[in-house]
């Protein structure tokens, strides 16, 4: 400071610098307006504004729906922190909560409805929309539905939809496809999401969801894939606990993270297991195998040898009569036809870690209780999928994780009122035995045809319905989905679109908008009144609603009203229905009278208390294993002893009520799958190795991960989220594909040099980066850019989008979308 | 009088950069002008390698050297509560600040856009501001640099000042998770999902940056420079670190 005051004694003053610049033309402009002259007045403080509002809400970004506190001052939303009465942001958000703002003002948003008049449809097609009301919107909808139903067609239409959040949104559509009459109303996301993970789950302890997870009192956390520290839901929490149990718990919890390539949660983990794509499997049925023969298993819930002496040796059979299982079925059957000769060497060679390393994971994992193995998308998306995620939930079987504290259980549901109007009372004919009845859904799920165990199919419905099989849909409504870009192959889904009479209710213009014949814009999340119940988190039951921070800023609807309107439309019971239904906000109510026998611990017994809170929520989890043996809360403590019927009918339901690692439900269905998959019908019940079949035709590897940035979509014409999107290489406004300095090298391709990336199914092009944490057999770069709509900035931002060099592959028992199993090759652009 | 400091806990640090965003927010930067930056690195051999990233504000120095550098004392160390900050009334956009300081965390208003189209063309500045978008915050204070800048400015993080200087007096931290601080705590201290963010009093032995200072070895990136920052890193060696000569690839 003092040098400064001494040789500037003349304080030089901004206005002064200016003057003198100006006079010698040395200005220096960089950019835009630099060096401008200011009149210093405007430079004074603006004068105060008025009162700040806070609305309790949530965020819209993931699935992990985190409360939120949107700050709102003279009627503008300029901040959202998490809020601190929420449990799962606790005053905390991820790097996408605040992005919100961004969202709502977003300059490319959709401001009313609209019509297309540009008959033709394509990529360099405008669609020269025109606005219209939402009177003639609504009834071009329903005309077309009612002429549809009419002819005995309904069936031809068709809702899929996305990111659903509660009873007030996708909730409704179940009884829209009943009593209009279409077996396609609704068809979810989850088969392009982590059905994968739900059907593994389902096949060996009966529960057909994802888990819940006791993070705060594990020990030892073994992940595969899933990303954890980037985008595993809920993500926000995630890092809380991170911070809890790598920063403060004692004793440390210890991870291992296994991936593709390096990350964030590899990098911040103990332990990085750089597996080659597809092998996930081979590595839990070689740790299952040292669990085994070194005789780490949990034997309070699986069960131990008549005598207690372990004689599971490598490569040698052991009778099943000599051992007692507990909570398992299969156990003895599974290591004799499948786990004796999965050693840690064999699996060294398959996946082409270290033995080591897999001894040593194995040792670690069965040594620290209690001990959970996470999976999510990546280890399942692959045409063995369902092995892989029934042998790593089989290691939480094998530790006796399952409902143990520091374990893993399932999500309860909230304490929701009944809708006030009844659905069944409303059934006409048509709903009751229309020919709509006989078809199957256009999407194959559940076909023998198809794919008959799946949840859903969503990315088989543009090609059935371009290929006419089982026929052609005639018009398709779209609810916070993009699938003819986010579909693999989605090349296909713009021929599928051109055909039909598409209706989108984006607020964005996305690829799917572009190719629609009516714009019937949702509000932004600030903007609605909308229930959520949680996605899987800490097993006890919570509800959020998203309350509106603002009103609406354009002519848009809520998706749930939009519906209802349509509903109103429609002629004859269906009609009336909705009618009588009225809204959103009586569903909602309806929703919350259910809390006034089961008032929330934070106050919460009504709409309006859940309006000013934003959630409700009661602990505690209502199930606990313990030493083998399950508990059920008695209203002080997990006192009240269960009975194995109880547990087969609220936590293991499976058909045996056990942890079945020889799968009753896979044994029902062994017929179908054997005659599908060509897989052994002895054998196929059990978790086991099966080499993936890698689609494609390149030599390399893609994986296309989810990064911390990625907003389902609404991220993409961010530019705050674009600057700073980073999934390892990159940030900055650019986004890499990495590579392997050696596999870039042998290709002639330098560090920076633009490529193309190039399947059976299309070729891409982006800027390439060396990087030593990508498998020199695989190419990653983050699923995000390469729009071709979408807005201003999301628009052609290379990399160009990995969907486009996706095979369409699924598991045919998951039916999950195998996004990451697809072989590129890679060349200098 | 209170001494601020910010500690960042190296060993929670996920490298999500929800402190890069929540200060974009709260500050209204321009995208990729991150007050408030995580750098990431790489280093080491397939399949033995590593990632590290770091966290970085502006380090609030007690002697800082971009305050020297200053011809129109436009940039200065406020006496209460140890923040360097910028008066854009006096700012002349000369850069000299920005070559002076060895933490690289001062921007300059009118570079290039890093995201393409310009989103200030879309947000056109009012009142002489460089840009008006309709989230900017309703906080607006050039002599402290706080607020929009006007064009050809230099701007950095002000530690949050137009939160932290109204904090109630003789607190020791400005802690999120207490209701009677949380307000007045720094965007990005209190956005840090896994809690690696602490800010407090340096002046004030019963603070609980001091006490994390002294338990977990604390301490200041490019210590040898003398600026002294007011910002300190715990780091027990886990993957977020201050990075070292060692590191060979940039991000």
């Amino acid at each position: 400071m003092g040098i400064a005051e001494s040789i500037f004694k003349t304080r030089l003053t901004r206005r002064r610098f200016l003057q003198a610049t100006a006079a010698t033309g040395a200005a220096g402009a960089v950019g835009s307006g630099a060096l401008r002259t200011l009149q210093p007045a405007h430079a004074q403080a603006q004068p105060a504004t008025g009162e700040t509002k806070i609305t309790k809400s949530i965020c819209h970004q993931c699935p992990a729906r985190c409360g939120i506190d949107v700050y709102t001052t003279d009627g503008r939303v300029h901040a959202i922190y998490g809020s601190s009465e929420h449990p799962i942001s606790n005053g905390k958000l991820c790097p996408k909560g605040p992005l919100g703002a961004y969202i709502l003002y977003d300059p490319d948003r959709f401001k009313g409805p609209m019509k297309r008049t540009n008959p033709k449809k394509g990529r360099n097609e405008d669609p020269k929309f025109v606005p219209i009301s939402w009177d003639e919107a609504l009834n071009t909808v329903a005309d077309r539905l009612n002429a549809l139903r009419e002819k005995g067609e309904s069936h031809r239409f068709a809702l899929a939809f996305g990111r659903g959040w509660g009873a007030s949104c996708a909730g409704l559509l179940g009884t829209f496809g009943a009593l209009y009459g279409s077996p396609n109303v609704p068809i979810g996301h989850s088969s392009m999401c982590s059905d994968g993970s739900i059907l593994s789950k389902q096949c060996t302890d009966g529960n057909a969801s994802y888990s819940a997870y006791d993070y705060h009192n594990t020990n030892y956390l073994l992940i595969f894939g899933a990303s954890f520290l980037e985008a595993f839901r809920p993500y926000n929490n995630n890092m809380q606990v991170w911070g809890y149990i790598r920063g403060e718990k004692s004793p440390k919890t210890r991870v291992t993270a296994v991936d593709v390539h390096m990350n964030t949660t590899l990098a911040a983990s103990d332990r990085a297991l750089l597996i080659k794509p597809g092998t996930d499997g081979a590595l839990a049925l070689a740790i299952a195998h040292v669990i085994l023969t070194e005789g780490l298993w949990e034997r309070s819930f699986v069960g131990d040898f008549k005598d207690g002496v372990n004689r599971f040796k490598a490569g040698q059979t052991v009778d099943p009569a000599t051992f007692d299982e507990k909570w398992v079925k299969g156990l003895v059957e599974w290591w004799n036809v499948e786990l004796k000769d999965r050693t840690p060497a064999w699996a060294a060679g398959v996946t082409t870690l270290f033995e080591r390393d897999i001894v040593a994971t194995a040792r670690e994992f069965g040594t620290t209780r209690p001990a959970i193995a996470l999976f999510e998308r990546g280890a399942h998306a692959h045409s063995n999928g369902i092995f892989n995620g029934m042998a790593i939930h089989t290691l939480n079987a094998l530790v006796g994780s399952l409902y143990a504290k520091g374990g893993l259980m399932y999500q309860m549901g909230p304490a929701y009122g009944p809708l006030p109007v009844k659905d069944a009372d409303f059934m006409d004919d048509y709903a009751k035995n229309g020919p709509w009845k006989k078809q199957p859904r256009i999407d194959l799920k559940g076909s023998e045809d198809g794919y008959l165990l799946a949840k859903n199919m969503l990315q088989e419905l543009g090609p059935n319905s371009l290929a006419g099989k089982p026929y052609k849909l005639d018009t398709i409504l779209f609810y916070l989905t993009n699938p003819t870009w986010t579909a693999p192959n989605g090349q296909v889904w713009e021929q599928a679109m051109a055909e039909l009479f598409v209706i989108d209710t984006s607020p964005f213009p996305g690829e799917s908008a572009m190719f629609a014949d009516l714009i019937l814009p949702d509000h932004t999340y600030l903007e609605r009144l909308q229930d959520a119940p949680t996605y899987p988190f800490q097993g006890w039951p919570l509800a959020q609603l998203r309350v509106p921070a603002v009103k609406p800023l354009y002519d848009t609807k809520y998706f749930g009203d939009t519906l209802i309107e349509i509903g109103k439309r429609i002629k004859g019971p269906t009609g009336e229905y909705y009618k009588a239904l009225g809204n959103t906000e009586n569903v909602i109510r309806a929703l919350a009278k259910g809390f006034e026998a089961n008032p929330g611990d934070n106050g919460v017994k009504d709409f309006e208390s859940w309006k000013e809170k934003g959630v409700w929520y009661r602990k505690p989890y209502l199930w606990q294993q313990r030493d083998g043996a399950f508990y059920e809360w008695d209203g002080k403590g997990y006192g009240k002893a269960m009975t194995p019927e109880e547990v087969k009918a609220k936590l293991l339901k499976t058909p045996s009520g056990k942890f079945e690692i020889r799968s009753g439900y896979l044994e029902q269905h062994a017929d179908w799958i054997a005659a599908k998959t060509g897989r052994d019908k002895a054998k196929l019940m059990f978790p086991q190795w099966e080499e993936p079949k890698h689609p494609g035709g390149g030599d390399l590897y893609m994986s296309t991960p989810k990064v911390a940035l990625h907003a389902e979509g609404r991220g993409a014409n961010l530019p705050v989220a674009i600057s700073l999107l980073q999934p390892v290489m990159g940030g900055r406004d650019t986004v890499y594909i990495e590579i392997h300095p050696e596999t870039a090298r042998k290709r002639g391709i330098a560090d920076g040099d633009r490529v193309r990336v190039k399947s059976a199914v299309g070729s891409i092009e982006g800027y390439c980066r060396y990087f030593e944490g990508t498998r020199p057999d695989t190419i990653v770069f983050p699923m995000e850019h390469g729009h071709w709509a979408m807005g201003r900035w999301a628009k052609n931002r290379p990399p160009g989008h990995c969907g486009e060099v996706t095979v369409n592959q699924s598991d045919r028992v998951t039916g999950q979308c195998s996004y990451y199993t697809t072989k590129v090759s890679v060349e200098k652009a | 009088m209170a001494k601020w400091g910010m500690v960042i806990d190296l060993d929670k640090c996920t490298g999500c950069q929800a402190c890069t965003t929540a200060c974009a927010m709260e500050n209204s930067r321009l995208p990729g002008e991150n007050w408030q930056d995580v750098l990431f690195y790489s280093e080491g051999r397939f399949p033995n390698v590593s990632i590290k990233w770091f966290p970085r504000p502006c380090m609030h120095c007690e002697h800082p050297s971009c305050v020297s550098a200053c011809p129109t004392r436009a940039t200065y160390k406020e006496a209460e509560g140890g923040f360097v900050l910028i008066d854009w009334n006096k700012c002349i956009g000369c850069k000299a600040c920005m070559v002076a300081c060895p933490y690289g965390v001062r921007f300059y208003t009118d570079e290039r856009p890093v995201v393409a189209p310009d989103i200030r063309g879309v947000f056109p500045g009012k009142d002489g501001r460089s840009w008006s978008p309709p989230y900017r915050g309703p906080q607006d204070d050039p002599s402290h640099g706080v607020g929009i800048q006007p064009n050809g400015v230099v701007s950095k993080c002000t530690f949050c000042y137009h939160k932290v200087s109204k904090a109630p007096k003789g607190v020791a931290d400005l802690d999120e998770h207490d209701p009677a601080t949380k307000e007045f705590t720094p965007a990005c201290v209190r956005m840090c999902p896994p809690k690696a963010r602490y800010f407090g009093d340096l002046d004030n032995p019963a603070s609980t940056v001091n006490k994390l200072i002294a338990d977990k070895r604390g301490t200041r990136l490019l210590d040898h420079t003398g600026n002294k920052p007011q910002v300190y890193y715990l780091s027990g060696g886990a993957a977020a670190a201050v990075p070292s000569s060692r590191e060979t690839n940039k991000a």
